[in-house]
């Protein structure tokens, strides 16, 4: 995407090609990244990279409803448990994979229509309330039900172990079911947002009376993202489940769903790579700060956040465009002469949110 | 009779909690149209100098006012130093940068006091007294008084001076605000001021009885998000209304419903807010806001 990006500054149709060509190498690099690196790592570094897998998918799914259709969910999390205890009672009850997997994606997909066909028709915070409720409630029911959920002590499995045949570690194994789910997933998504549906879905959160007029119901538009994010979160359960292989009412904590929407944000709202860098975010950023002051983790966690925040406001995915762009303002002052910066540029610097939202819709 | 008594004047005693962060959420709300996740956050902060205060041999009541001036200072730097930055952008990442501060402020109140919670002076005497053949202790009784004076302040802030009506502009419209002449970034300041100092009533008023710890108000601003929509968010009657309505219903299906009892409870006021959000998204005292294009 951000190849497609900068083709218009190189001209005509051969800079075009050449972006194309760059676009199709990056996707080739990445996977063959992707095939790669569980077989030169260590079973640590394997867990937390299907860590971030697992988290991209649900927040590819806020994303979504959230990034794309412009409607608050703060109960991603809930599908997420559901999805993770779905997938623990089936292995306990000996069905076969795919079909748990199946059920993890309908089962969480039917409860977001549900919930959705009620609260569709509330805008902004009445919305926001209405998703913060699934966690606060999904918490003591999960307790509640122990014949389902296994109560406070959750529910262990041992699952998903490598076959012999293949020759790989238990960690290498999970690792490529994961993200081969994570990346149909994508790929999936990414046609998504390309298509008529995500047309539908920026208009309505341009603007709904625009949206009505030109015969895309708002209404449906948002119980269709809200569906699909369910769903995405209750897939992202079942891989949560194949890494982890515990869950309890732990997993669908309504922290977790802030957290989900601030690794949104820093990823890039409105952006399918966006999504996985902010998995990526969700996952490392607190090991790194563990890894720097195991008793000040909050602390860093939050002044990180907020200083990815003041650099880019657009999320992470907008890291290329602003380098490309201070690059090229530094060279242009540099070469017709040697000054140092103008007032004029110094003050488009300062101005950064405004200089990268301007920056989409150029 | 008398349990049933009881059960509505703890419900009452719990709703008077969620009123308090409430009327600061509706504040910030009125005064900067955005959720703030950090109130809780800052509220706690400003707690934890009184309760250094206090330890340090300083009266409850002094703490109490030195609390609230900290909290004005601190809310009115945050909105000049970070939240000013996210103004006129995506409303997402101004919400996301109140979460960043609300994880700042617990890390930060954490790095001086420790996860761990502490016993905080009550403001008011610890003493119980018999009405209906319910026990209501004084502490209750207080924290609802100063709750009501809030709220009566709060209204008469909004409805009838000029401050208020320029607060509430500035909400509405921040640039016909400022083509008209008000002074909109200092008018936000204030906004955000008087909402800290107002959660450090609350997070003073309820620390004896939830021990103060940095996590302290974590469970209670759920509650109190749900009693501000559900009042309608831009009301303080509201606000307290649905912030004494939860806490009774709670309280009640706790007690009287025995297949809810005490650890499903919480799920009753949130299924109720539910309900009542799908029959009125307005809110009990909002009112309808008309969209146009």
């Amino acid at each position: 995407m951000a190849t497609s990006m900068a083709a218009p500054t190189t001209t005509g149709r051969a800079g075009h090609r050449t972006s194309r060509w760059k676009g199709v190498a990056a996707v080739g690099v990445l996977g063959i990244a992707l095939v790669v690196a569980p077989l030169v790592s260590s079973p640590y570094i394997n867990y937390q990279l299907s860590s971030i897998a697992v988290f991209a998918v649900a927040i590819l799914g806020l994303n979504i409803v959230m990034g794309y259709t412009g409607q608050v969910s703060l109960g991603q999390s809930a599908f997420l448990g559901l999805g993770a205890y779905i997938a623990a009672y089936g292995i306990l009850h000996g069905w076969p994979g795919p079909l748990t997997l199946l059920l993890c994606a309908v089962v969480p997909a039917a409860v977001g229509t549900l919930v959705a066909l009620a609260a569709a028709r509330l805008r902004g915070l009445a919305l926001a309330m209405i998703t913060l409720a699934l966690p606060i409630v999904g918490v003591p029911l999960a307790r509640r039900f122990a014949d389902f959920t296994g109560g406070s002590q959750g529910r262990v499995v041992s699952w998903l172990r490598a076959p012999e045949s293949s020759g790989l570690a238990n960690d290498q194994w999970r690792y490529y079911v994961v993200v081969l789910i994570a990346v149909v997933a994508f790929a999936l998504a990414r046609n998504l947002v390309r298509g008529r549906i995500g047309r539908s879905f920026a208009i309505v959160k341009e603007n709904e009376a625009v949206a009505l007029s030109m015969g895309v119901s708002p209404y449906r538009t948002k119980v269709l993202a809200f569906t699909i994010a369910s769903l995405l979160g209750g897939v992202s359960g079942f891989m949560y489940l194949a890494i982890v292989q515990f869950t309890s009412p732990e997993t669908l904590v309504f922290a977790t769903s802030i957290n989900l929407v601030a690794a949104m944000v820093i990823g890039g709202s409105a952006s399918i790579v966006g999504s996985a860098l902010g998995a990526a975010y969700y996952v490392l950023v607190p090991v790194l700060a563990g890894q720097v002051n195991s008793s000040r983790t909050a602390l860093i966690s939050g002044v990180v956040l907020l200083a990815v925040l003041f650099a880019l406001p657009a999320g992470l995915v907008s890291l290329p465009r602003r380098l490309a762009r201070l690059r090229s303002s530094s060279r242009r002052t540099q070469h017709p002469q040697q000054d140092p910066p103008t007032p004029d540029e110094a003050t488009r610097s300062a101005s950064a949110p405004s200089e990268a939202t301007t920056d989409q819709h150029s | 009779m008398s349990f049933f008594i009881q059960v509505v004047v703890d419900g009452l005693s719990n709703g008077a909690i969620y009123a308090a962060i409430a009327l600061a959420i509706v504040l910030v709300y009125r005064a900067t149209a955005l959720i703030n996740f950090a109130q809780g956050g800052m509220a706690v902060a400003a707690t934890f100098l009184a309760y250094a205060l206090t330890r340090a041999g300083v009266p409850v009541l002094l703490a109490l006012l030195a609390a609230v001036v900290f909290g004005f200072v601190l809310g009115a730097v945050v909105e000049r130093g970070v939240m000013r930055h996210f103004e006129g952008g995506d409303p997402d990442t101004a919400v996301v940068a109140t979460i960043a501060l609300l994880v700042i402020l617990g890390g930060a109140s954490a790095y001086f006091f420790g996860y761990e919670p502490h016993q905080f002076p009550s403001l008011f005497p610890n003493k119980t007294i018999e009405v209906f053949g319910a026990f209501v202790s004084l502490r209750s009784i207080g924290t609802i008084a100063v709750l009501l004076v809030v709220m009566v302040a709060l209204q008469v802030l909004f409805r009838s001076t000029k401050l208020g009506l320029a607060m509430r502009a500035v909400a509405d419209n921040p640039q016909s605000s400022a083509l008209s002449g008000l002074p909109v970034s200092r008018l936000l300041m204030i906004g955000w001021g008087l909402a800290a100092a107002l959660g450090a009533i609350a997070g003073v008023l309820v620390a004896p009885q939830l021990f103060i710890s940095p996590g302290m108000l974590d469970f209670v601003l759920v509650y109190a998000l749900a009693s501000a929509i559900l009042g309608g968010l831009d009301s303080p009657l509201g606000a307290v209304v649905a912030a004494a309505f939860i806490g009774v219903i709670e309280n009640l299906a706790g007690a009287y419903l025995d297949f809810i009892g005490d650890d499903l409870k919480i799920a009753v006021p949130f299924v109720a807010v539910i309900v009542i959000l799908v029959v009125r998204p307005q809110g009990l005292f909002g009112r309808k806001v008309t969209v146009r294009v």
